[in-house]
């Protein structure tokens, strides 16, 4: 389904406004190099390939299908391309058990399981993978920026969700190795992607967003055997089921649905992202691989005011402000000009250039009680340049503790951040984000190790 | 689903070794002093019908003399007249220390869980409580006492939160194993050497 050969797109047209126009179109502006078969009994050629009336007249093994016609016809495709021994289906259509005609849902699930094709919707986006340039979303290219290949991948309940977190990914600059939507989970739910996506080489970190799960234990058992591999960050919508209603017990008073997901989280050693926001700020940390030491933390900025919040974000997190080391201390006060006060936050004043910047950050990288570095870059003051923001790049490689950026901006600090996202620096836009995402990178390497 | 009486309840921990009050039913005021051996006593009047003992006050702490025993007794019986069926139970009164509960319930998607909070009055207020899926590790365990708000509160000493650990295995072994759809231990007085359950409430 990832890596096909051959797609077949039902539903496929040339009127640029339906479903089957947008996914073809994709298809080949993305540079698919497969073979391409538009299906659709009402037209020879559409968008310059010849077209077909059903896949069972496409001589040809498809490992993919993309189904986009009307939810009343999905049966009669799908039994054809069962039919036709098309390996995989994704059914973009809608109408299905999410508007409450859970019968044709079955049915199409009976039609999938009679041929043992894995099939993935219906009600959703499918499935993009930028290695292979597989794309069954039909979003027009222009409207939504597409990540770069990575490490990451995002599995979405939710079709909207999904396509405003790609649109995001892009932003933030993290690389993407699958995304999943995967809508109504008809047949492949949670469990199936959690199995793939353990033994997917390309995913280093799982990103989610679920609104409720199917199997509630065998989600569990995979999740603990997951999470111990891979680094999973979740997020779940709809906290609220009606609160406790009659409950017969205090247990049961307070241990409601929602309780019960966040419990179930903890325990497999997920992420708990809050919103879609923390979805994206820990999933960056997660996907810069970065392998934390301890909770000690040094600061190095340029501006004091941001130095103090950070600080506070910190300590909020759970995190420690490393105590520098007498002989640190005392380089630090040779090196730095007088105006610089030696202390945690170290603060180099706001006419620091790169050359400041990189004396600092060796001294404290040597430091033994230094186990994180938080590096706050403002761009706004004049020291701070293009130079600087290579400078920090270059740094990240040559020293071995952990480092991340706080960059606060716009215009010119959005580039720059940009440019440091791009070489792998993780770069955040606020100090809570940084410090939690920090916190989340130290709490899943203790679970790892079983560290309370 | 069922309410196991009370004193089959305390069997059933008994036999996963969670230690509950010394406990019986007593059918007079004499019979309740002649429980208490001297000793200070609680009487509770038991009732399927009574979710909150306390808020229906159904609850008689610290009984010493043989006087104050008879005048609780009766007043229970006042009170306890409008929730028919009920019995009266005689409790040994607890050492003081801290209240927690450990809980139990059946959770549709994910099966049964296990509950640790800080008890008694604060249940409510504070909502202060770590959940897992049983059967926890003492992994789990650590994680779910390190979760608490109250850790400082709840736990003495590195030996008491060993105790408390081995009481949460012991729990969840119990809400595993016997198929228990909601299990209330509240409170569980925790103290520096030792607990006890006071109050026991399990649906079968």
């Amino acid at each position: 389904m990832m890596k096909p050969q051959s797609v077949a797109i039902i539903g496929a047209s040339s009127n640029p406004v339906k479903v089957g126009y947008v996914i073809l179109n994709n298809y080949i502006e993305e540079g698919y190099q497969g073979r391409l078969y538009p299906i659709n009994p009402n037209d020879d050629k559409i968008l310059g390939l010849k077209a077909y009336k059903s896949v069972l007249e496409v001589r040809d093994r498809i490992d993919l299908a993309v189904i986009a016609v009307p939810a009343a016809i999905v049966p009669k495709v799908l039994e054809e391309c069962g039919r036709a021994k098309v390996r995989s289906v994704v059914v973009v259509s809608g109408g299905f058990a999410e508007i409450g005609d859970q019968k044709l849902e079955d049915k199409i699930v009976a039609i999938a399981n009679k041929y043992k094709m894995p099939m993935i919707g219906p009600n959703c986006l499918g499935v993009m993978d930028p290695r292979s340039r597989i794309d069954t979303l039909f979003l027009p290219t222009f409207k939504l920026s597409k990540p770069k290949i990575g490490g990451v991948s995002f599995v979405c309940q939710s079709g909207a969700v999904g396509s405003t977190v790609l649109d995001l990914i892009a932003k933030e600059g993290f690389g993407l190795s699958k995304f999943i939507s995967y809508g109504n989970a008809a047949q492949v739910d949670e469990v199936d992607l959690f199995e793939y996506l353990m033994e997917d080489d390309e995913t280093k970190v799982i990103i989610m967003y679920i609104e409720g799960v199917k199997r509630g234990r065998e989600f569990f058992e995979i999740g603990k055997r997951l999470s111990m591999k891979k680094p999973v960050v979740v997020l779940k919508g709809g906290v609220t089921e009606g609160g406790a209603v009659a409950a017969h017990s205090h247990t049961a008073a307070l241990a409601g649905s929602h309780e019960a997901y966040d419990a179930v989280f903890r325990q497999c050693g997920f992420a708990i992202a809050r919103d879609l926001t923390e979805l994206l700020h820990y999933g960056k940390i997660f996907a810069s691989e970065i392998e934390p030491k301890g909770d000690r933390i040094a600061i190095i900025t340029n501006g004091g005011g941001t130095g103090v919040l950070t600080t506070d974000a910190v300590f909020n997190a759970g995190l420690k402000m490393a105590e520098f080391s007498s002989q640190t201390k005392s380089t630090l006060k040779k090196k730095m000009p007088s105006t610089v006060n030696i202390a945690n936050p170290l603060d180099l004043v706001g006419d620091a250039d790169d050359r400041r910047y990189e004396d600092a950050l060796n001294l404290l990288a040597q430091d033994k009680n230094v186990e994180m570095l938080i590096v706050i870059a403002l761009f706004q003051t004049p020291g701070a340049d293009e130079k600087l923001s290579e400078r920090l790049v270059h740094l990240k490689s040559s020293i071995d503790k952990p480092m991340i950026v706080i960059s606060i901006g716009a215009g010119y600090t959005e580039e720059r951040k940009i440019f440091m996202e791009n070489n792998g620096l993780p770069v955040y836009d606020s100090p809570a984000a940084a410090a939690n995402s920090l916190a989340e990178l130290l709490k899943y390497a203790k679970y790892k190790k079983k560290m309370v | 689903m069922q309410l196991v009486e009370y004193t089959a309840a305390a069997r059933l921990l008994n036999s996963y070794g969670i230690k509950s009050v010394d406990s019986r039913y007593v059918r007079s005021a004499d019979d309740a002093i002649r429980f208490s051996g001297g000793k200070k006593i609680a009487l509770k009047a038991i009732s399927s019908k009574a979710l909150h003992k306390t808020k229906a006050g159904l609850i008689k702490l610290n009984l010493l003399e043989g006087e104050e025993i008879s005048t609780a007794f009766a007043d229970l019986e006042r009170r306890a007249r409008k929730f028919k069926p009920y019995k009266i139970l005689a409790q040994k009164m607890s050492a003081p220390g801290i209240e927690i509960i450990i809980g139990g319930r059946e959770d549709r998607q994910f099966g049964r869980m296990l509950l640790l909070g800080l008890g008694g009055i604060y249940v409510e207020t504070f909502k202060d409580f770590a959940l897992r899926v049983c059967p926890i590790t003492r992994f789990d365990a650590k994680e779910m006492i390190a979760q608490l708000k109250s850790r400082s509160v709840v736990t003495y000493s590195g030996k008491s939160e060993k105790m408390l650990e081995e009481l949460l295995l012991r729990a969840s072994r119990l809400i595993s194993e016997s198929k228990l759809s909601e299990l209330d231990l509240n409170p569980v007085i925790i103290r520096e050497d030792g607990y006890e359950v006071v109050d026991i409430r399990i649906l079968r």
